[in-house]
């Protein structure tokens, strides 16, 4: 927001008028080409420009990295992978020159990311272990010494000017990593000065000694920090990531996010196509031209594979440095059989006849096969493009508030049924009027329909959140009794029953369930009790008398059941679920419905 | 399920007998004795073990103002029931935990009915698979919720303490005793790790081993990004047997995967590398030192295998998403 405030500031001060909606909206495409720039550099700096060029041509089209960066997304993972690029590339920098202005810069970038995106702690743990990689392998330098030691003092210190940061890069185990790597930086520098200052076998004595004592003291310390309670234990959000069940099994409202699930093999490849493969190819390279900088890039990509497999959000983090392993893997395959292409091209006619016999075998048969590889690299970069522009077009670029669909003829059918929902809202509710939904709305609502929403996106209060959960999901008088103490005016659901439309209320209430009986008011809302005896969800004749008698069944099903929704099913067929609904023909006791949209999607309903 | 394999053993053994009239009013010991018994077994141990008569007598006679959660079981070694014995282990665990817990009262007991000892119990409740979890509550008939579905939340204690907390709202907190055998395992390991580097102390340069490290490093990756994750998260089955008795590799749509799915994706990614891998050995050697006809030959191996392995992927990943490129995909994302 900051970054959006300053660009409309400078333009306006340069007398270029642009709308403050204009500038967020196009936030994201712009910082989409400058990591594309970045990419280039950093890739360059890792391995040669012909990489560098590669990887820059490869990430502007991803799809892992267009999904977040669409114009229109104005979210922060938009700025916060330019800043997480520019940071890893200003690192690598100050690695490889080991000067101050660079560490300095370095931490500057750092300052900028932690003050765009939480996942900064992925930055503040993956650069200590590159320097632990460093130490171990015996890379350790004086440039290695300087550029960490810049970059953790002046970049913690930048950090905890956020407000959200405050103290936390001391007291949380996040960052509790960094701490201790800053430690036996400081050791290993103070332990290679001493070792030239004295004789061998003095040094030897001094260091197993010291040694001893000063890792049983810092144990000591730790362990008793931790157990007094003075470090914090890991949040919520990063232990999941760490122990992928904790979530499934304690946290309803961190599973249930669907960005949140881990990632199946189909999702690797359609996000990222051609890069799964060209991946490891790099790694193998980069593994036989080890160098410092080589062994960051190795780090960098083995966490985020690991952690995009837990997390389908963090293929996002994933997708530059596939990307950058690619473009280095590519490039050398590639110059190397292009050279062979070269050296076909027909001798001169001055060189010598034995000359020319001896090299022509090799070239000749040489030259079929880099011709072959050539083209086989040409068509697979061609099926990578078409590939990314295919998923973005179809999967990434629909607006999310107006739906679209092909009808039998092929003409397209827009559902602009949010819109009117909110619409109306707007016009024909009081000004005070409260409105209870699911939280997924929440946001739309106070921006469109400006009207005061129980819960919404921002989903930090959880027993607010619950106490929703638990009045769409009990019957109709004890959600009545909840709706009166939260003061609700309207209610609102969104029904995907008639059009087929599948993100509904109904394919969510489960979710709803689970968070509303994990909270000590909703003890009595169980979720076995909304199954059938055999374990399913139904919403036909089967299903649990439970399900079809609380309130988000009958709100989002009234007056459905005489309706014709499908040719050759009976009344009352949901085109989700596809089942005809087992209660019909009932009346809303304490809700009048106020208003549904034309194609049934969303449903509003009137508080008595 | 190996489940259903102790169910067809049952099936084969059990004796058609006449099925039992529920002969509800035995009250040879009022109510009174029977609770002071049962309290009485519960100082000895956890678990009282009902044969026919007993369990006539304290689980089936009225009046009754106490709940007994049975386990039917079929521990004899003849049985072959190895999920009998898990349950056993994670029901002790479950009783233990109550007994020793400040929830434990004259209202709420935990008993066992092996099929040796009480075969027409078997019969007379019709049923016909162990092990089974039941809920006899002091009122009225169990339900059909009143006997845990096993298939959907599994046999660990914590899945039975939280179905005893649904039917009878009796919260038991699971305390599992300190489980040494990991932290022995671990102590074990470190202590080889340290033996193995202390014997090669002398030459540690195979840890400098750039080969092993890439190789490790790219397993894992094939690992993760064939959908390891996901399967040790959502437990995914191996494989599919379809209705018309073939198997089915393959997971119909791009929402889900099998765990031979996985290995098949790795496996080809592997390969495809694989391939790269020789044909960059291949133009690596020199020109005019190594032989050619070699390197001729990994460049050619290389190239087929690159080839066909991607347009192998290309059409596994057509058949789960429907038509490639397809005309119309769901969003993907929850709206915000």
């Amino acid at each position: 927001m900051v970054t959006s405030a300053t660009l409309y500031n400078v333009l306006h001060w340069l007398n270029f008028t642009v709308d403050i909606r204009n500038v967020c909206v196009f936030l994201a495409p712009l910082f989409s080409s400058l990591t594309t720039i970045v990419t280039y550099h950093l890739t360059k700096e890792l391995s040669n420009p012909g990489a560098g060029l590669v990887a820059a041509a490869m990430i502007s089209i991803v799809p892992g990295y267009i999904s977040r960066s669409v114009a229109g997304s104005y979210d922060n993972e938009g700025i916060a992978i330019f800043c997480m690029l520019f940071t890893y590339y200003t690192w690598i920098k100050a690695v490889k020159t080991g000067s101050l202005s660079w560490s300095v810069i370095c931490a500057l970038a750092y300052f900028y990311m932690v003050s765009s995106w939480g996942g900064y702690v992925f930055l503040i743990n993956l650069i200590p272990l590159h320097v632990l990689a460093l130490m171990i392998s015996g890379r350790f330098s004086h440039r290695v010494y300087v550029a960490y030691t810049t970059l953790y003092c002046t970049g913690t210190i930048l950090s905890m000017q956020i407000p959200f940061v405050g103290f936390q890069p001391v007291l949380t185990s996040e960052h509790m990593g960094a701490l201790g790597v800053f430690g036996l930086v400081q050791l290993h520098a103070l332990v290679d000065y001493v070792k030239t200052k004295m004789s061998t076998e003095d040094f030897n004595v001094v260091f197993q000694s010291v040694i001893s004592t000063a890792v049983v003291l810092l144990l000591g310390v730790a362990a008793v920090l931790t157990f007094s309670g003075k470090i914090a234990p890991w949040t919520g959000r990063f232990y999941s990531l760490l122990d992928p069940s904790y979530a499934k099994n304690n946290i309803p409202i961190i599973a249930s996010v669907s960005e949140h699930q881990p990632t199946a093999w189909s999702s690797f490849y359609f996000d990222l196509q051609l890069l799964v493969f060209l991946f490891p190819a790099g790694l193998y390279f980069c593994f036989a031209n080890l160098s410092d900088a080589n062994i960051f890039i190795i780090l960098y990509g083995m966490t985020s594979v690991y952690f995009a497999g837990v997390m389908v959000r963090l293929m996002l983090v994933l997708a530059p440095v596939m990307c950058i392993l690619s473009g280095i893997g590519a490039s050398t395959l590639l110059s190397k059989y292009m050279k062979g292409l070269e050296a076909s091209s027909p001798p001169s006619a001055g060189a010598s006849e034995k000359k020319a016999k001896k090299s022509d075998p090799q070239s000749f048969l040489r030259h079929e096969i880099s011709l072959a590889f050539v083209a086989m690299m040409t068509f697979m970069f061609v099926t990578y493009a078409l590939h990314c522009t295919w998923v973005t077009s179809e999967a990434y670029s629909s607006p999310s508030i107006v739906l679209s669909a092909r009808g039998h003829d092929g003409s397209r059918i827009i559902f602009d049924d949010f819109r009117e929902a909110y619409n109306w809202l707007k016009h024909n509710t009081p000004e005070d009027a409260k409105v209870m939904s699911w939280w997924d709305y929440g946001y739309q609502i106070t921006a469109m329909a400006n009207r005061t929403i129980i819960v919404d996106n921002n989903t930090w209060n959880n027993t607010h959140i619950s106490r929703v959960g638990q009045a769409m999901a009990s019957p109709e008088d004890k959600a009545y009794e909840i709706m009166r103490e939260l003061d609700v005016d309207y209610v609102l659901v969104i029904f995907g029953g008639l059009t087929g439309y599948s993100s509904d209320d109904i394919n969510k209430f489960l979710w709803m369930v689970r968070i509303g009986g994990s909270t000590e008011t909703g003890k009595h809302i169980k979720e076995a009790d909304f199954y059938t005896p055999q374990g399913e969800f139904r919403v036909d004749k089967e299903g649990s008398p439970t399900l079809l008698n609380c309130l988000m069944y009958k709100m989002c099903y009234y007056r459905f059941g005489s309706l014709y929704t499908e040719g050759g099913k009976p009344p009352g067929w949901d085109r989700v679920r596809g089942a005809e609904i087992g209660n019909k023909d009932f009346e809303l006791d304490v809700l009048e419905e106020a208003y549904t949209t034309e194609h049934w999607i969303v449903r509003i309903f009137k508080v008595k | 399920m190996r489940l259903f394999v102790c169910s067809l053993f049952l099936f084969l053994v059990l004796m058609p007998k006449g099925a039992l009239n529920d002969t509800r009013k035995k009250d040879g010991t009022s109510l009174g004795e029977r609770v002071q018994q049962l309290m009485d077994t519960m100082t000895k141990r956890s678990v009282v073990r009902l044969n026919t008569d007993k369990f006539k007598q304290y689980v089936k006679a009225l009046p009754r103002n106490y709940s007994m959660i049975i386990m039917f079981t079929a521990m004899a070694p003849q049985r072959q029931c190895a999920i009998c014995r898990h349950a056993s282990d994670e029901f002790q665990i479950v009783a233990n935990s109550y007994r020793y817990s400040q929830l434990f009262s004259n209202k709420m007991f935990f008993g066992v009915v092996d099929f040796d000892e009480g075969a027409d119990i078997f019969t007379s409740l019709k049923m016909n698979s162990a092990p089974t979890f039941m809920h006899f509550p002091a009122k009225g008939k169990p339900k059909k919720v009143d006997i845990m579905d096993i298939q959907r939340h599994g046999i660990s204690a914590e899945a039975i303490a939280k179905w005893i907390a649904e039917r009878t709202d009796v919260h038991i907190r699971v305390f599992r005793p300190p489980n040494y055998s990991g932290t022995i395992g671990l102590v074990t390991l470190i202590v080889l790790i340290g033996g193995l580097l202390y014997l090669r102390r002398n030459n540690l340069d195979f840890l400098y081993n750039r080969v092993m490290w890439a190789v490790l490093a790219l397993s894992f990756v094939f690992a993760m990004t064939s959908g390891q994750m996901w399967n040790h998260i959502r437990n995914p089955p191996f494989l599919h047997k379809t209705q018309q008795g073939g198997v089915a590799y393959i997971h119909g749509s791009s929402q889900g995967q099998f765990v031979v799915e996985t290995y098949i994706i790795a496996i080809i990614n592997g390969a495809i590398v694989v391939g790269m891998i020789l044909l960059t050995e291949a133009a690596n050697s020199k020109t005019g030192a190594g032989d050619v006809g070699k390197r001729r030959i990994m460049a050619i191996i290389g190239l087929a295998l690159v080839a066909f392995f991607f347009s192998l992927l290309l059409s596994i990943f057509r058949s789960k998403a429907g038509g490639y490129p397809y005309s119309k995909t769901d969003e993907r994302r929850e709206i915000h």
